[in-house]
């Protein structure tokens, strides 16, 4: 009875000792391993580095700034043209032609039935020998992405709030990921609206099983999608002149 | 006491550590600020912002001397008429309701291409400038995707055979350096999957409209 404690005090301590010891050796890697990233990083950011990325943020909000100029001037002339509907039937005829053309084209906001994928990163550490590409998310899975929807029936798309258009592209730049003329940073959000049953129809799209589900599998990139019955896919902003395409005959 | 005092410290080292992971965990995503981008691709980044602003800004000259015509037409009678016309045939050209003829590429493709392969090729020419494109005799449009068919690739319903041609509206030069650029599209399309392509300039192209009906059946306009 009375040795029970003279045992159980040393046991404890040892298990306490043993634990903490654990614990900050685990913090100690750790701390290391980040204080180790931030001076390499620091090193790295040279003068050139912070003049240019200077020089790419103005161009960045003047984008910006540019593309709300451009989305006003558009209101307006859908305005002007949306009043003379009944004033004059030729008129009106043309008009109504040029609202649903802009409609067909991607250059009016749309809503309705459809569904939100959201693709990120991975959080997973990455393992020392492999490739740290592999668990971001690549212009190749946008694409694979996109095509899926398009080809289960998706009537309109926007990524990151870039409406996709006949002429948008999708492409790799360094770490980022162009759309039209924006830079694109993760997490991406996609809007596609279209018929309902979408979701489903995508998921089991072999464009979709082929390549992206298994990155997203295999590197553990966040993914997630959901259906919704009133979705809003912004209209695109950006230059729909075409300087080399003329309608035919006009030439 | 003893024990209570072991487990508080124990979760509180354990609340460090989980801090200190995410901190690192952090540190390995891509880069989040502009400034430790590589100089190479901030460089990168400024060239093709500074000509995306260009062609917006030439967008936005282009649309408000449009609204200018028309508030000069107040909005009613031939000259509304014919401003709107001109919209109308700019915008069907744009999204591929109407036909085009341009300047241009035309693109010969012979080999076991899969559909991302062909979407890939699309891509590029899409992202090099092209201002219309057409699949055989296919016009593509935003939602055009190749996908493959029970036997074969197909495009808006149309089969595609091992040998096709992409013809693209735009500047020549710019398509064909985009194309053949050390590394690109072609070399990795003849290295990959043995195709072969050639590329040639051509000064008059003529694209087909699509047949496709692109207003949403489902979705609806907000305005």
């Amino acid at each position: 009875m009375t040795t029970l404690p003279t045992r159980a005090r040393p046991r404890l301590r040892s298990g306490w000792v043993m634990s903490m010891a654990v614990a900050l050796g685990v913090l100690g890697f750790v701390m290391a391993a980040q204080w180790n990233g931030e001076v390499q990083r620091a090193s790295y950011t040279t003068s050139a580095q912070q003049a240019l990325a200077a020089q790419a943020l103005a161009l960045e909000q003047e984008q910006e700034s540019l593309q709300a100029g451009l989305a006003a001037v558009e209101s307006q002339l859908t305005e002007i043209q949306a009043q003379s509907e009944g004033s004059q039937t030729e008129l009106a005829a043309v008009n109504a032609d040029l609202a649903e053309a802009r409609l067909a084209a991607g250059l009016t906001a749309i809503h309705g039935p459809g569904v939100v994928i959201e693709i990120a990163d991975s959080r997973r550490i990455v393992p020392v020998d492999e490739n740290p590409g592999n668990y971001i998310v690549l212009a190749d899975d946008l694409r694979d992405i996109v095509v899926s929807l398009w080809h289960s029936g998706a009537e309109g798309i926007a990524i990151n709030g870039e409406r996709l258009v006949s002429t948008s592209s999708i492409y790799g730049v360094g770490s980022s990921v162009l759309v039209n003329t924006a830079f694109l940073s993760p997490p991406f959000r996609i809007e596609a609206a279209g018929p309902p049953g979408l979701e489903e129809r995508f998921q089991a799209d072999p464009a979709y099983l082929g390549r992206v589900a298994h990155r997203i599998e295999a590197f553990d990139l966040e993914f997630a999608t959901e259906s919704q019955t009133d979705l809003l896919v912004p209209a695109f902003i950006g230059s729909t002149n075409l300087r080399w395409a003329v309608p035919e005959g006009t030439q | 006491m003893r024990t209570w005092v072991a487990q508080l410290s124990l979760a509180l080292i354990a609340v460090i550590i989980g801090i200190a992971l995410v901190a690192q965990f952090r540190s390995q995503a891509r880069p989040a600020e502009l400034s430790s981008l590589p100089v190479a691709e901030l460089s990168t980044r400024i060239q093709t912002l500074s000509e995306a602003n260009r062609q917006l800004r030439a967008a936005l000259a282009d649309q408000s001397s449009l609204l200018a015509d028309y508030q000069a037409a107040g909005a009613q009678g031939s000259s509304a008429l014919d401003v709107s016309r001109e919209e109308l045939r700019r915008i069907q050209a744009f999204s591929g309701e109407s036909a085009v003829q341009g300047q241009g590429i035309i693109v010969n493709v012979t080999g076991s291409l899969d559909a991302i392969a062909v979407n890939d090729l699309v891509n590029e020419l899409r992202n090099a400038g092209a201002e219309a494109l057409a699949l055989d005799d296919v016009r593509i449009t935003a939602k055009s995707v190749v996908t493959q068919g029970a036997t074969a690739l197909e495009m808006d319903g149309t089969t595609i055979g091992r040998t096709f041609t992409v013809r693209a509206i735009g500047d020549p030069d710019g398509l064909i350096a985009a194309l053949k650029r050390p590394g690109g599209i072609v070399t990795q399309l003849e290295q990959f999957v043995s195709a072969t392509i050639t590329v040639s300039p051509t000064s008059d192209l003529h694209l087909p409209a699509t047949t496709l009906n692109l207003v949403p059946e489902f979705a609806e306009s907000v305005e």
